[in-house]
């Protein structure tokens, strides 16, 4: 007993990561069809924010509120790969919208550079985050041990997910964000700026990155290619869940985070991971749109 | 005796077909028959189910009741529905979408051999050169399309008609018993419309026309039969002028100007 | 004028081959520095390869796949595991030693044979990719769903392969070993080193021969309707999806001979040739050189592989990352057609504009 929960606790916890880092490329590949392969490396950013804020504090602040950083932290990582990302959308996506596979290609050029630059700044090696001591230790229940960190990476995805829902669904842009996507010159014509709405939902997406970099910070150490491990994951629960829909996006994390660990209570993560990630193949296959179909009478998708 | 006359007559048979999309129903029980070597035209106002009708006989669409029987000269009837498209188009059944969907690069001819009938296997592709028959064979249906002196141009460069007729042409040439024409003339101005017509009245000798049409001036010229279907139902079905002449219809679509 | 036009691609490509083939003659006669550059060129030969048959799914077919390394490694680990059997006489290697084997695996076995292995190059990535094509193929999934789809089963064969490291020696690879001619090292085997190179060459000519074949047929005609107009491809008769799955055994076969060419110039071959990365760095190539052209992709991968041999050592290391991030990137957002586009009809517009101005302005002149 205590070991399934001990397995359901890890699914959930690899779930909301893979969720976090699939958020932003919900909006940006769902919503825009903008296949961003930077968005590991904004994540990477997010991630380097973390540690730059992290020694900022280190080095003015007194010792015992140096812990209060991670909360700095969040909002500078949001707002400077949101930045970067608005950036990106002016320079490069924007003359790419319609060309689905020519924004694949780009924005790996533009990962590249991005990789290199954290190389350049940060060195090869790795660096650490310490994570704040509020978040060393956990709770045990039963025979339990459920760590603050993880725990509060799972709160922290719930947050995202609540505001996204909420900037989405609930506020003013949100409604036109939808007419945006959903049909460009209608809205338009009903005197919506798309090309700021564009922007800002693009920036979004690279923000939520951004804040994904966060708690993959307090994972393990980072280093340039540190994006490039969620970013595999992070698409296949995208197309799993269906392309375009925020709750299906969620189940395919939860699928694909779960079904991983739960694998690897009979073999090793690596393959774990791998085998997952042929399941889900097999069964896109069947339903090569993913779990939620949006139906459309477009002849030529 | 006259009964087996009959059904030969017809080639191809809707039956009662409905469909919907997540409980919207773009079709209702939409039943008739297409006389063989006529130029039978569908129209009525947007949404009333035009598209989908050809989604339907040619399989890009599931109905989710009915059936569509296609009865090929000399040969047993087909059931159309449940077919892979491919294999439709092999039985000679072609369509021709609403959007022109040449192949834009590649030449007016090779688009014309692509749609040469028979030998669609990829080793016939690689080794097996187009014969002379065929070659003559394109030159001459490119004539009756008047895009003789156009066949190596790139097939992006045509106007916007001589794309329509260029696909026209491609249709006629994979030699099918029933061509499904989607706005034909779309686009197109009053002479270019007027020649597209005439083309089709030609044509029909070799086999049946099946169109959506708004325009009705050439409704007019060219429709042998005319179905008009209105909100997924059908309304009426006869020729063009005891179609103008109804009064239900006027009101249900003429009425709004359908020009 | 007319025939240069016309035959651009191919007077292009015979030039390329001549410059080759001069190259050992250079060697011997002392305007190279070392072998080094001929090695490297060997290298060169083997991407050019890949890159025609990326350029044939990709730029005639339309379909992007983000997963060529794995083909390309494939068939470069056939040929590493018999070079390496013929390095041990066919008994087991160091690394099964001390993976606990006692016993060469039976995967290995065939690849104590010659004729075997050559078939196991083309056969191996041939039948993954058939297997794989056809499913996915069948099924419909296209665009970047299939590029997603590939670039995640590259990363799930990637970990497996790593993961069986007692069999594929995982991170490290199949090391120090020598060529099909023996070892070519010093020049005392240049011979050797010269014989490889010319049969390199040689099957650098055969696959371009073959590749420019079926894109003059209406074959290529078809892969490039495919590309523009895949449902409209079906309604005129044709069963797309085998001919995608066709063409894509195609492209992953030419990867594999690639892959055993680049092993014997490389003397190694490691697990980071499958990665999605590296077979992103050949879509690079491509698309630089210009998609769809088949000589674009020979270009492309000579000239960034030249740029980069010639840039990336010391300090440049960085600045190279750089270039060819923006590079790649300015090339997909304004350059669709890649150096041969630029060569072919950008060149030729901007001309045209800048006679049409001076034109306008004479008559102006004129006018005035």
């Amino acid at each position: 007993m205590d070991q399934f929960v001990n397995t359901l606790f890890n699914g959930v916890s690899l779930s909301s990561i893979i969720l976090l880092t699939s958020l932003g490329l919900a909006i940006t590949f769902g919503l825009m069809r903008v296949i961003n392969m930077a968005h590991g490396e904004f994540v990477m950013i997010g991630a380097y924010t973390t540690y730059v804020v992290q020694e900022i504090f280190n080095k003015y602040l007194p010792e015992s509120m140096r812990d209060i950083y991670y909360f700095a932290a969040i909002p500078a990582a949001f707002f400077v790969t949101f930045l970067l990302g608005s950036l990106l959308e002016k320079l490069v996506i924007r003359r790419l919208y319609g060309r689905e596979i020519d924004s694949l290609l780009a924005t790996w050029g533009i990962s590249l550079i991005l990789q290199q630059a954290a190389r350049s700044i940060f060195g090869t090696q790795g660096v650490n985050v310490n994570a704040p001591s509020f978040l060393n230790g956990g709770i045990t229940i039963g025979g339990c041990t459920f760590s603050y960190n993880r725990l509060f990476i799972i709160l922290m995805v719930a947050l995202c997910l609540f505001l996204v829902w909420l900037i989405m669904y609930k506020s003013n842009f949100g409604k036109q964000m939808r007419a945006v996507m959903q049909n460009r010159t209608m809205a338009q014509c009903m005197g919506i700026n798309s090309r700021k709405v564009d922007n800002i939902t693009f920036a979004i997406g690279s923000g939520l990155a951004g804040i994904a970099g966060c708690s993959v910070a307090l994972l393990g150490s980072i280093d340039s290619t540190v994006g490039q491990s969620y970013i595999v994951n992070s698409f296949m629960a995208v197309v799993l869940g269906g392309v375009g829909k925020l709750l299906g996006t969620v189940i395919g994390s939860t699928i694909i985070g779960s079904a991983s660990i739960f694998t690897e209570n009979y073999t090793s993560s690596t393959i774990a991971k791998a085998i997952v990630l042929l399941i889900v193949i097999i069964f896109l296959q069947k339903r090569p749109q993913g779990l939620f179909v949006i139906k459309s009478r477009n002849l030529d998708e | 005796m006259s009964n087996v006359k009959h059904t030969d007559d017809y080639v191809l048979e809707i039956n009662n077909i409905s469909v919907s999309f997540d409980g919207f129903y773009a079709l209702t029980d939409v039943k008739t028959k297409v006389k063989r070597n006529t130029v039978h035209f569908f129209i009525g106002p947007n949404g009333a189910g035009k598209t989908t009708l050809l989604d339907i006989i040619c399989a890009k669409t599931k109905p989710t009741a009915g059936t569509v029987i296609f009865h090929p000269k000399d040969k047993e009837p087909i059931r159309l529905t449940g077919m892979k498209e491919y294999k439709i188009v092999q039985e000679g059944v072609g369509r021709k979408f609403q959007v022109p969907s040449v192949f834009v690069n590649l030449t007016v001819t090779e688009n014309m051999i692509l749609s040469l009938k028979g030998h669609k296997g990829i080793l016939d592709s690689i080794f097996r050169k187009p014969s002379e028959e065929d070659m003559t064979n394109i030159h001459d249906t490119l004539k009756r399309v008047g895009l003789e002196d156009r066949a190596d141009a790139r097939a992006g460069s045509l106007a916007h008609g001589q794309k329509q007729w260029l696909e026209i042409a491609m249709q006629l040439l994979q030699k099918p018993e029933i061509i499904m024409l989607d706005e034909p003339a779309a686009g197109m101005g009053k002479p270019e419309t007027f020649k597209t017509g005439e083309i089709l009245k030609e044509i029909k000798k070799e086999c049946t026309i099946i169109v959506i049409e708004h325009d009705m001036d050439f409704v007019k010229q060219a429709a042998d039969i005319v179905t008009v279907l209105h909100e997924g139902k059908m309304l009426m079905e006869g020729n063009i002028n005891d179609v103008l002449a109804d009064k239900t219809v006027q009101a249900v679509y003429l009425g709004r100007g359908g020009e | 004028m007319k025939f240069i036009k016309k035959q651009g691609g191919n007077i292009c490509f015979a030039l390329i081959v001549i410059v080759l083939a001069l190259m050992p003659l250079f060697l011997n006669a002392g305007l190279l520095s070392g072998s080094s550059t001929v090695l490297f060129l060997g290298k060169c030969i083997a991407f050019a390869i890949v890159a025609i048959g990326l350029d044939l799914i990709w730029g005639y077919t339309g379909i992007l796949s983000l997963g060529h390394g794995l083909y390309f490694a494939l068939g470069g680990y056939a040929m590493a595991m018999y070079l390496k059997l013929q390095e041990t006489g066919g008994n087991i290697t160091d690394f099964m030693h001390i993976g606990g084997l006692t016993e060469l695996p039976l995967m290995w076995k065939p690849f104590q044979y010659f004729p075997v292995t050559l078939i196991m190059i083309i056969l191996v990535p041939s039948l993954v990719a058939y297997i794989i094509g056809y499913f996915i193929f069948k099924n419909r999934v296209k665009g970047v769903y299939f590029s997603i789809i590939s670039q995640a089963l590259t990363w799930a064969a990637y970990s497996i392969f790593i993961a069986l490291s007692t069999y594929t020696n995982g991170n490290v690879g199949i090391t120090e070993i020598k060529t099909v001619f023996g070892s070519i090292k010093g020049s005392a085997h240049r011979t050797e080193m010269f014989k490889l190179f010319y049969v390199a060459l040689f099957i650098l000519v055969l696959i371009y021969a073959l590749a420019k074949f079926l894109v003059n047929r209406k074959f290529g005609k078809l892969l490039i309707a495919i590309r523009d107009g895949e449902n409209r491809t079906y309604f005129s008769g044709y069963q797309v999806s085998r001919y995608k799955t066709f063409i894509y055994v195609l492209s992953a076969a030419i990867a594999g001979i690639a892959g055993a060419i680049f092993v014997n110039f490389n003397g190694s071959i490691t697990p980071s040739q499958m990665t999605i990365s590296y077979s992103i760095t050949m879509v690079i190539w491509v698309a630089v050189g210009g998609r769809g052209t088949i000589i674009g992709a020979v270009i492309g991968a000579f000239l960034i592989n030249l740029c980069e041999y010639n840039l990336s050592s010391g300090s440049m290391v960085e600045i190279w990352q750089y270039i060819i991030g923006a590079v790649f990137c300015i090339t997909i957002i304004f350059f669709k057609g890649g150096i041969v586009g630029i060569v072919k009809e950008q060149l030729p517009a901007l001309f045209h504009k800048l006679k049409g101005k001076k034109s306008s302005a004479e008559t102006v002149k004129e006018a005035q």
